[in-house]
């Protein structure tokens, strides 16, 4: 339309025009944004609702169940145990989740038909059922259904309690995070064994088993520092209608683990297939005519590479797992949304309250996201 | 060209739309306030509206509709929209719908139950009547609104409802913190415990190590909590987000005791599937909850009205006034009734009727008797059944809490 030469006005430049287009877009959302906030704080004004934090600061009022936080403390403890909760359950469903998904994933592909079948009537059973039902299920049905009453409450080998009010089992006798830290140590000399392995395979060709060395170095660091820092097992005893010693894990903590598990392994395991049939055939065909067995095949060669293409859209699954862990709140289980809640209804504001609890899942995701981007960008093909 | 052209006008069409948004946004306010002035007129201001509002909105339209820029509009728009808001009251817009929209429950035996038929029956439901009565002279106008224990307090300050009767225990803390003005309590409740009859348990101090389960987002939770650390007991407490769990969880045997507040125990107990008999409610009360109706803070004039509804029941057991006897007083010669029930008083210069200014019709009082009940009624019908006393729920002359301001 225009000739070679001309110039374009300004209200006709395509360039002008798109930079105009977007500035307006920005302001509208800007200003929508500044609309609501003015809304927000304007009738918070006129019904006397406090906007502030300070709210933070007041006793909670309430008990949260297995913590001894008094309810003297302030609100922010209370929020600061629910977030431990939110994070106990996430962290314990995102590792049995991603090894039940990744079984039952490579399940699907069995040559056994039992096993394929089996594995293929889980995930089409699982996947189409909304997770508030295994929430209730895991609830209703299995803690409240199955397991028994304190007075006769299951006690395999005398080690553990199980009964509806809880599974109680042994742990370690001792203070605070003593175990973790050792647990970190153990860990960190682990990896350097099974380094040094490695560099020693290279240098002379010995066989490696870097698994079998650090599993071992791993053994014994835990054993050394449980004998000298003189830790004891604590095993749980029925003590009236509670149970004393072990630690406790709370039946609403179970019914919310067992439905994420469930559930999140579903969407894991179709994910897995997919990735293990994206890795070239050809793949499976080397590593089986050079007679690795079936195990090493997939461990060696397969998975490895079927990971690849499995780490962004499994990070995205453990994204909802941790959201969908708000859904325990409905079974009494103390994570940061039903302590927001409880707090709401004694009286701290909710908006605030809830502006809280908002950023920190959009931390605690965003926080997720990153590893899963790391990870990603380790394993990804380097192209040369 | 084309691409370019369809890439250009896409954000435009972004762009009007969201303006579109913006500007019926801001003009609905305006549409709504028109219709709720024109419905006010006939009924309650005859002189004065009409001088104000339609002089100015006339005078405006046709400039907003030539007027290019929007920036222009909204500060003019705005105005009177922030007028008319800070000067009407919860009453005229209760008035205008024609219907009382009651925050309420749908499964608490005796206080507020949803039957099959879609009524709310109960103690609670009845004075979501008796405001429906008062201010609209029609008992039936009420939309009933089921709320979640959690949520009522943000459907009461969002104005989902215009007025909570749900149960809710009047505190310090949520009278400062909900945005909430509790008026006169309906119903003086006061914590209790229900435990299984053979768990052997006959007093509170006999309950320790043993875990507790309430309701969830409830004052109940934090007074058990004081209670237990009072007695130097150990109790665990379990908090579930609906009453059909703990019932659950409590007949699984998950929980020894069951707290809650009597009414609702007593209630709950009565609809027990095993039989009433299955539970025993302990003998001590260990808080105070004055139950009371709700409404948003900083709205005098709908709290006014809400708070003399309420009242009146308790006036009219005063004057044993009952919906039966009511039609008896309308030749009374007693002018404190003549007042209460909007009669006619002869006076010195004629007949006057007693309009105290509350904003409510004049006969606010018969209607509510005559077509909801006084309070006793009311306590009658939904509480005595499930074996409520009356207790400190009695009027003042019978030594209880329940005393209304004299009405002149």
């Amino acid at each position: 339309m225009t000739t070679a030469g001309a110039r374009v006005p300004l209200w006709r430049d395509v360039r002008v025009l798109q930079w105009i287009i977007q500035l307006v877009v920005v302001a509208a959302a800007v200003l929508l944004v500044f609309w609501l906030y003015g809304n927000y704080t304007e009738n918070s004004e006129r019904l006397n609702i406090p906007t502030s934090f300070d709210f933070l600061d007041n006793p909670t009022s309430f008990e949260i169940t297995g913590n001894d936080l008094s309810q003297n403390a302030p609100v922010r403890d209370a929020y600061y145990e629910g977030l431990l909760n939110t994070l106990r359950v996430s962290v314990a469903g995102i590792v049995a989740a991603t090894v039940l998904g990744t079984i039952i994933g490579i399940g699907r592909l069995s040559q056994n038909w039992l096993v394929r079948k089996m594995a293929t009537v889980y995930v089409e059973a699982v996947r189409n059922v909304p997770l508030v039902l295994f929430l209730i299920a895991g609830f209703l049905a299995i803690v409240l259904g199955v397991f028994p009453q304190i007075a006769d409450a299951w006690e395999p080998l005398g080690l553990a309690v199980i009964s509806n009010r809880g599974i109680a089992i042994p742990w370690y006798d001792g203070a605070g995070y003593g175990l973790l830290v050792i647990g970190l140590i153990a860990a960190v000399v682990a990896w350097a064994v099974s380094r040094w392995r490695q560099v020693l395979f290279a240098r002379t060709g010995a066989t490696p088993r870097t698994g079998l060395w650090a599993g071992g170095a791993f053994l014994a660091v835990v054993l050394i520092g449980w004998f000298g820092l003189g830790y004891a097992w604590s095993i749980p005893e029925i003590d009236g209608r509670l149970t004393t010693g072990g630690i406790r894990i709370d039946p609403s903590f179970f019914a919310l683990f067992f439905a994420l598990v469930i559930y999140t392994a579903s969407h894991i395991a179709e994910i897995v297939r997919g990735s293990i049939q994206a890795v070239p055939k050809g793949q499976g065909e080397a590593a089986s005519a050079l007679a690795l067995s079936g195990f090493q095949r997939m461990w060696y060669v397969v998975l490895p590479q079927a990971f690849r293409i499995a780490i962004p859209p499994i990070g995205n699954q453990y994204l909802n797992l941790i959201k969908n862990s708000s859904l325990g709140a409905g079974i009494g289980y103390y994570d940061l949304t039903l302590v927001t809640q409880t707090t709401v209804g004694n009286g701290s504001p909710a908006v605030p309250a809830f502006g809280i609890t908002l950023a920190v899942y959009v931390t605690i995701s965003l926080v997720t996201s990153l590893f899963v981007n790391i990870a990603n960008r380790r394993f990804k093909l380097v192209e040369r | 060209m084309r691409k370019t052209l369809i890439r250009l006008a896409a954000p435009v069409v972004l762009a009007g739309l969201i303006g579109a948004a913006c500007t019926t946004a801001d003009d609905e306010p305006d549409a709504t306030d028109a219709v709720e002035e024109s419905t006010d007129e006939p009924a309650d201001e005859p002189a004065d509206e009409p001088a104000d509002e339609p002089a100015d909105e006339p005078a405006e339209e046709p400039a907003d509709e030539s007027a290019d820029e929007p920036a222009d509009e909204e500060p003019a728009d705005e105005e009177p929209v922030e007028e008319v808001q800070s000067g009407e009251s919860l009453l005229d817009t209760v008035i205008a719908n024609d219907s009382v929209r009651c925050g309420t429950r749908d499964a608490l035996p005796g206080f507020a139950v949803l039957t099959e038929d879609g009524d709310h029956v109960g103690f609670d439901a009845d004075f979501c009547r008796v405001i429906a009565a008062a201010v609209l002279g029609d008992a039936t106008k009420v939309d009933f609104i089921d709320l979640e224990t959690p949520d009522r307090f943000t459907a009461l300050q969002s104005g989902e409802v215009d007025v909570l009767v749900r149960n809710t225990t009047w505190t310090a803390s949520r009278d400062g913190g909900e945005g909430a003005t509790f008026l006169q309590p309906n119903f003086y409740d006061g914590q209790g415990m229900m435990v299984s009859a053979d768990s052997g348990f006959a007093a509170l101090t006999d309950m320790d190590g043993v875990i507790v389960c309430v309701a969830q987002g409830t004052t109940t939770e934090g007074n058990a909590a004081a209670e237990a650390n009072r007695l130097g007991l150990n109790w665990e407490i379990r908090a579930f987000e609906d009453v059909e769990l703990i019932q659950q969880a409590f007949e699984a045997g998950q929980c020894d005791g069951w707290s809650s507040d009597r009414s609702q125990l007593t209630g709950l107990r009565s609809e027990f599937p095993a039989g009433p008999d299955a539970l025993t409610i302990l003998p001590e009360t260990f808080s105070k909850e004055p139950l009371a109706p709700a409404v948003s803070d900083g709205d005098t004039q709908w709290a006014q009205a809400v708070n003399w509804a309420v009242l009146a029941t308790i006036q009219a057991e005063e004057f044993g006034i009952t919906s039966e006897n009511v039609g008896d007083f309308a030749d009374t010669t007693d002018i404190t009734i003549q007042r209460f029930l909007g009669l006619e008083i002869a006076g010195d210069d004629g007949a006057a009727v007693l309009d105290p200014g509350l904003g409510l019709p004049t006969d606010f009082g018969f209607q509510v008797v005559s077509q909801v009940g006084n309070y006793g009624e009311i306590f009658d019908a939904h509480l005595a059944p499930l074996g409520l006393e009356r207790g400190v729920n009695s009027l003042w002359t019978d030594g209880g809490l329940l005393y209304a301001p004299p009405y002149r």
